[in-house]
Parts: C-alpha cells; sequence; structure tokens
C-alpha cells in the first residue's frame, strides 16, 4: 500500500509539531486533575470566600468578630503592605479585606461611631457575603451593649451562643452525592482545542501535498488504480483520526479511572467520536483552502483557537455573553460543548433522559457531513482547474 | 545611504505575509477572542438579586416581623432579595428550573431548602441564620428586663453599617485585564521574528542574500543598523495598531497615563527585536530552530506571564520572583499592570529599567558576535 505508506511517513515527519499540542494539552490536565481533588461533601455545605483581616484590636470582641466569620470565610494571612494587599485583590487571592483600627473596641463600647475598614471588589456577591456577617455580629454586639454596661468578653461570649443557632437546610432530591463528571468535562471540552489542533495540522499537510500539481500528475500515471489510491488515502487519515482520538480519550479514562466506570463515559466517547469526525472534514477542507504550510499553522490557530474561546472550552458557557453564545452556535465546538455539559450532569440514561445530548450530538454530525461536502465540491473545484 | 537601505528593508518586510500575520494579525484575532470570552466573566462576579420562594402558609401569615422584614429587604433599590409566595410544589418545580435559588418554610426553626450548595443558597441561609440569632439575643436581652423592648427595637431599625469601603486603588481590581497586558507583551516579544530576520540577512553565513550584502562597501554595523531600523519602525506601528484596537475598539482600560503606555510598549518592541537579534547569533543552527526558539520563548514567556492561566504570575511572582525578572513578558506584562493599578510609580519605574537591561544585555552580545566577522570560505 505505497499511498497509505506514504500518508504515514508525512504524519511521521509531522510528529514533534503535534507532540506539543499531546504535550502541553496533558500536562495541562494533569495540573487541573491535581487542582481539582476536592472531594464532595454530603449534604449542604456552606461557601466560603477568602478574605484577609489586618487586626490591631486584641478585644475579646474582636476575636468573637473573627471566629464569627470563619463560619462564612477562610482567613488568609497578609502583611500589611499596600503593595501585597492590592495585588491580593487584583488576583482574587482575597476578595475582601478588613482593617480594624486599634481603638475600635474602646470607641464601640463607648458608643463613639466608629467603623472597620473594607477593601473588596465593589459590587461583587462576596463583599455583600462578608458584609451581612460583620454587620449582623456588630449589630448584635450593639444590642447587649445598650442593655446593660457588660464588657466586650461578655458580650462576645453571648454573642457566640447566639450563633451557633444554624438554620436547617434540605437538599432538594436528597443528599446522594451524584457521580463527579467535572473532570471528565473539562477534559472532554479541552480536546475541542487539542485534538481539532492535531487534527487540522496532520490531514491538511497531506492534502496539501496530495494537491501538489506534479506529484498528482505522476501518481496518475502509476499502476495503482485510482479507486484504491483513494481508498488507501482515506483510510490512513481514517487510521491517523481514529489514533489521535484513541490516545486523547485514553489518558482521560487513565486519569478519570474512578468515575469512568459510568454510562457518562460512554456518552462522552461518542459525542468526542463524532467531534473527530467533524474535525476530520473541516481539516479536509483546509486541506483544499490554503496555498502552503505556513498557511496552515495560521490557520490552525484561527479555526481551532477562535471558536475554542467563545464556545466555552476555556472559559465556561455560563460565564460567557448572550451574544458570543449566538455567534459560537454557528460553530461546531459550540453544540459539542453543550452536548458534554448535559452528560456531566446525566444522572439516568432512558430515551428521554439523553435525548437533549443525542440532539447536540447530531447537530454537530451535520456540521461534519456539511464541511465534508464543502471540502469535496472545492477540491474537485481545484483539480478540474488545475486540469485545465 | 541609510534612505536607500532603509526604504528597500521595509519594502521586504511588508511583503513578507507570514511575518505580518504572526506579529499583527494573530495578536489582533487574540485580542478579539479574549474580549469575548472575558466579556461576562466580571459580570459574573457582580451581585445580583437573589430569587427566593416563601411558603405561603399559616406560618408564613402568622409571622408579621418575618413579613416585614422581607418587604422591607425586597424594596431596596438594589434589592439583596426578591421573594415570592408560592406553594411547595410550584417552589419544587422553580428551584430545579433554577428560577429561584431556595425556599424558605417559615417557622421556629425556619427549613431553607436548595437544589445546590452555591454563594446564593449560602447568602439566604446566612440571613436566616442571623434572623434566628437577632431573635435568640432579643429574647435573651428582655428575659432579664422587659421594659428594653422598645428600645432594641429602634436599635435593630435603625440597622446600622459598621464598615466603611476604602478602596487601595483609584483602578478598578479587574483581573481579566491581566489577559490583555500579557497579549500585548506577548507581541512585542513576537518582535523576535523582526530581529531574527535581521540577522539572518546580514550574517554572511546564514542567506545567500547576507552574503551578497556583505560585498557591498557599507560598514556591515551601519547596514545592519538601518534595516534595524525598518523593523523597529513596522513593528512598533503594528503595536500601536493592537493597542488602538484593544483601546477604542475593545474598550480595554489602560488607566490614563497613554503616553507611558506608549513608551512601554515602543521599549517592549525593542526589547523583543533585539532579543530575536541575540537569539540569531546565539544559537548556531538553521532558521526553522531558531524561530523555533522564538516562538518556544514567547509562548513560556506568556505561560508564566499569565496569559494562558491568569493566576500564573502571581504563583510565580510569590514564589519565584526571580523567574519574573527575568522573564520580559512577565516584566512588560508588569510595567502596565503598575501603570493601570498603582497610584505611584516605583514600581513601573523598576519594570522600565529591568527593560532597558534587557535590550543593553541582547544588543552588546549581538554587536558582540557580529562586529568583525570575516570569513574566509562559505
Amino acid at each position: 500500500m505505497p499511498v497509505f505508506k506514504l500518508c504515514l511517513k508525512i504524519f511521521k515527519q509531522k510528529l514533534p509539531v503535534m507532540m506539543i499540542y499531546v504535550g502541553l494539552f496533558l500536562g495541562i490536565s494533569l495540573l487541573i486533575a491535581g487542582a481539582s481533588k476536592t472531594d464532595r461533601e454530603k449534604g449542604f455545605v456552606q461557601s466560603k470566600t477568602n478574605i484577609s483581616v489586618i487586626n490591631y484590636d486584641q478585644s475579646p470582641l474582636v476575636a468573637g468578630l473573627i471566629n464569627g466569620l470563619k463560619e462564612i470565610a477562610h482567613i488568609v494571612p497578609l502583611e500589611d503592605e499596600p503593595s501585597t494587599l492590592q495585588d491580593a485583590l487584583y488576583y482574587r487571592k482575597v476578595t475582601y479585606i478588613l482593617r480594624i483600627p486599634e481603638d475600635f473596641t474602646e470607641k464601640f463600647l463607648a458608643g463613639d461611631e466608629v467603623w472597620i475598614e473594607k477593601t473588596g471588589i465593589p459590587n461583587s456577591i462576596d463583599a455583600v457575603y462578608v458584609d451581612l456577617q460583620v454587620n449582623q455580629y456588630l449589630r448584635i454586639a450593639e444590642l447587649y451593649k445598650s442593655q446593660s454596661h457588660m464588657d466586650s468578653a461578655t458580650i462576645a461570649e453571648h454573642i457566640k451562643r447566639d450563633m451557633e443557632i444554624e438554620t436547617e437546610v434540605k437538599l432538594n432530591g436528597g443528599d446522594e452525592v451524584k457521580q463527579d463528571q467535572s473532570y471528565a468535562m473539562f477534559y472532554y471540552n479541552y480536546l475541542a482545542y487539542s485534538l481539532f489542533s492535531v487534527l487540522i495540522l496532520g490531514i491538511s499537510t497531506i492534502i496539501l501535498v496530495f494537491n501538489n500539481q506534479d506529484l498528482r500528475r505522476r501518481n496518475a500515471c502509476s499502476p495503482i488504480t485510482a479507486s484504491s489510491s483513494n481508498f488507501q488515502f482515506i483510510l490512513a487519515n481514517g487510521v491517523f483520526a481514529v489514533i489521535c482520538w484513541a490516545i486523547m480519550v485514553g489518558f482521560c479514562i487513565i486519569f478519570d479511572y474512578k468515575n469512568s466506570n459510568t454510562p457518562n463515559t460512554l456518552l462522552f466517547l461518542m459525542n468526542s467520536f463524532v467531534f473527530t469526525l467533524c474535525a476530520v472534514s473541516i481539516s479536509f477542507l483546509v486541506g483544499n483552502l490554503v496555498k502552503n504550510q505556513e498557511g496552515i499553522s495560521a490557520l490552525t490557530n484561527v479555526i481551532a483557537l477562535g471558536p475554542s474561546f467563545i464556545s466555552g472550552v476555556f472559559v465556561p458557557q455560563e460565564f460567557l455573553g448572550e451574544k458570543v453564545l449566538k455567534v459560537a452556535s454557528f460553530t461546531p465546538t459550540y453544540w459539542y460543548v453543550k452536548a458534554n455539559n448535559t452528560i456531566a450532569n446525566l444522572n439516568s440514561f432512558d430515551m428521554a433522559s439523553i435525548r437533549e445530548t443525542i440532539g447536540y450530538t447530531g447537530i454537530v454530525l451535520g456540521f461534519a457531513v456539511a464541511f465534508l461536502a464543502l471540502a469535496l465540491v472545492i477540491g474537485k473545484k481545484k483539480q478540474l482547474s488545475q486540469e485545465a | 545611504m541609510f534612505i536607500h537601505i532603509f526604504k528597500y528593508r521595509f519594502k521586504s518586510l511588508i511583503r513578507n505575509k507570514s511575518m505580518i500575520f504572526w506579529t499583527m494579525i494573530f495578536p489582533l484575532l487574540l485580542a478579539t477572542f479574549f474580549s469575548l470570552a472575558f466579556s461576562g466573566l466580571n459580570e459574573h462576579e457582580r451581585f445580583k438579586t437573589i430569587n427566593i420562594g416563601i411558603i405561603n402558609d399559616v406560618n408564613y401569615q402568622s409571622d408579621i416581623a418575618f413579613q416585614e422584614l422581607i418587604q422591607s429587604l425586597s424594596q431596596e433599590k438594589e434589592p439583596m432579595f426578591a421573594a415570592f409566595l408560592m406553594n411547595e410544589s410550584e417552589a419544587k418545580e422553580k428551584l430545579v428550573s433554577n428560577t429561584i435559588d431556595g425556599f424558605i418554610n417559615v417557622g421556629s426553626p425556619m427549613i431553607l431548602t436548595v437544589h445546590q450548595s452555591g454563594f446564593n443558597q449560602s447568602v439566604i441561609k446566612l440571613f436566616l441564620d442571623q434572623y434566628s440569632q437577632t431573635y435568640s439575643a432579643i429574647i435573651n436581652i428582655i428575659e432579664d428586663d422587659m421594659t428594653l423592648v422598645h428600645g432594641l427595637v429602634t436599635s435593630l431599625e435603625e440597622g446600622t453599617v459598621y464598615t466603611k469601603a476604602f478602596q487601595l486603588s483609584k483602578a478598578n481590581p479587574d483581573n481579566t485585564l491581566m489577559y490583555f497586558y500579557a497579549l500585548i507583551a506577548m507581541s512585542c516579544l513576537y518582535g523576535s521574528f523582526f530581529g531574527l530576520r535581521e540577522v539572518i540577512d546580514i550574517q554572511a553565513d546564514q542567506s545567500p542574500h547576507a552574503a551578497r550584502v556583505n560585498l557591498s562597501p557599507v560598514h556591515k554595523l551601519k547596514a545592519f543598523i538601518y534595516s534595524g531600523t525598518s523593523s523597529v519602525l513596522i513593528h512598533t506601528a503594528e503595536l500601536m495598531v493592537l493597542l488602538v484596537y484593544l483601546h477604542f475598539g475593545l474598550g480595554i482600560d489602560f488607566g490614563h497615563q497613554y503616553g507611558f503606555v506608549v513608551f512601554t510598549t515602543f521599549l517592549g518592541s525593542v526589547v523583543g527585536i533585539t532579543m530575536g537579534a541575540f537569539i540569531g547569533v546565539a544559537v548556531k543552527g538553521g532558521e526553522g530552530i531558531k524561530s523555533a526558539i522564538c516562538i518556544g520563548v514567547s509562548m513560556l514567556g506568556s505561560f508564566l506571564g499569565g496569559m494562558m492561566y491568569g493566576d500564573m504570575k502571581y504563583i510565580i511572582d510569590q514564589n519565584v520572583p526571580i523567574v519574573g525578572k527575568l522573564n520580559p513578558i512577565n516584566v512588560l506584562a508588569d510595567a502596565f499592570y503598575a501603570l493601570y493599578y498603582y497610584d505611584d510609580y516605583e514600581r513601573y519605574s523598576i519594570n522600565v529599567v529591568n527593560l532597558i537591561v534587557f535590550i543593553f544585555i541582547f544588543s552588546i552580545i549581538t554587536y558582540r558576535i557580529i562586529r568583525r566577522e570575516k570569513y574566509a570560505s562559505i
């Protein structure tokens, strides 16, 4: 099978560049896997934000306040240095900084006007959340203070007891721990970038080579029939695509083996395979459009990177604007990501529950067919104009 | 002579489509993608009114204090909660469809039902906790002295706020900006393709073009500087297009020191070009390897400077600051960040000095290697 062998040779030549994409992808995936190893707890979990408290007042009242804050926040120790605080806030290492002045308790008990300086991200939900707790604590303190002349320790003691009261929270649908598919979801979404890039690089390079006029003429007069040559050509590309897909998907199952033994995995596999088909037909199209190797690397970046940004590969879809998503819905990546997101949340697998997923995957398949048709038409036109 | 070399160099560079794509079109595209992808991020962080359901039963109807509280909360200009009365089955439906974040069964104790854990749900819980806690505190106090009730109620109604906002900086801590700053820095370093080109076209052992140039009776250093000037001009112009597009097209905030921003970008361009020249002379091997190194350095630098993952820059700055200082992309991005976010110039000046040191080192080494190179045969 000389044509088949030639194709493999060309793939081999492109291997180093493709390995960069694969290596980068796997590296990042491993990093994320390491970072997201949080055990899901049963039942309702109170959210905590990161705050910093710069405290110059060591009274029991303030100590109580800080303890109360620990219920709703992780307290990050930071130096009282403007640039340190500014940087920490900018990069959201803390979302809220409280500065308690030295004479706070004294003035508070004396009934003078006092306040705690807060620095946060304006109008953010974190700021609202922490504000609620700080003001609540001090308002109760105010109640006790107004009643009699208690000292700060007694007040703190009282508030501590009051604040032990908690509301009962029920989780609708029971307390069962769901399968954690969030890693798989991230992984398969990210696949839309890396697998796509690798496929375009490999396949369009081959087509570029085969579209070379002299080479085409030479092949035409070889003793191999056109159908055999075409078959080998398609086979080589198919094998390449399936191998790429299998390698990348295989790593996901290895990284996330705990959660892989579920019907969700099957659906993920199916969805990503359909996306691979779509990527292959887009690669055919690219191969028929570009004129040289430099064009391929430029187009890879535009075609694989662009949709990934606007379709929710790098930034989750719920964070993207409505208009952006509207534009994104013209790309297969958007529907692929949407399918992954629904698969990750599936708990039952009867026809009714997976219908939505199948619909999205179907759209990706439709894109695949459309791009393939387009590629064939353009390829044929190019051939005809060359021969004329 | 200057005009001649400069003019033809300019023409030849501007016709190099691949180089123009990578140094100008690609950053513009990437900026557009960034802006599309990140536009919703800040919105997501902002507090929005939380929708809650309240089960409209006998308990709720009889708890007048709670009714009043809910009403007063919903009436503020930007209310914390929007409360809707409903029955239980309706509430469960709305919970699943995410129309409300939770619903409350009034009573003592209050019961909150949610569909998942999250910030909004936690805020509702905290609010209910506080209602019960305040209630408990009041009971505690009036157990001792009934006459205090009136004072307590007025004190509660005041709803004193004990926190006062202080901003550390005039600028909003908008952390998506870092991606754009790193992007400009990356584009600056893409100038290394220009620098590399210059060296390849002047070192006689690297291209036939250079061999021809070396034969001409022009001082090599002069020829190098003249043609380098057109590289700097083209690259700086490209970067200015990027800046204009970022600011006016995408609305990226650079603070108000536009002069400094332009100056920093120009310095960045020179750093990029001298770095490319340095790689061109210091690395032995073909053009392919040299441009791969240019791309590799820019990519690794962008990654460490926070272009792919914003927190990366902070992690490096906190743990291994020396790596940040040695990474031109990080230094450039940090200079833009300092201009935007800091009120003084200390951090900015340090970054500028750092950049000038880069330029100086790259130029000296390039000069030492290029000068007086004689070829017996190539």
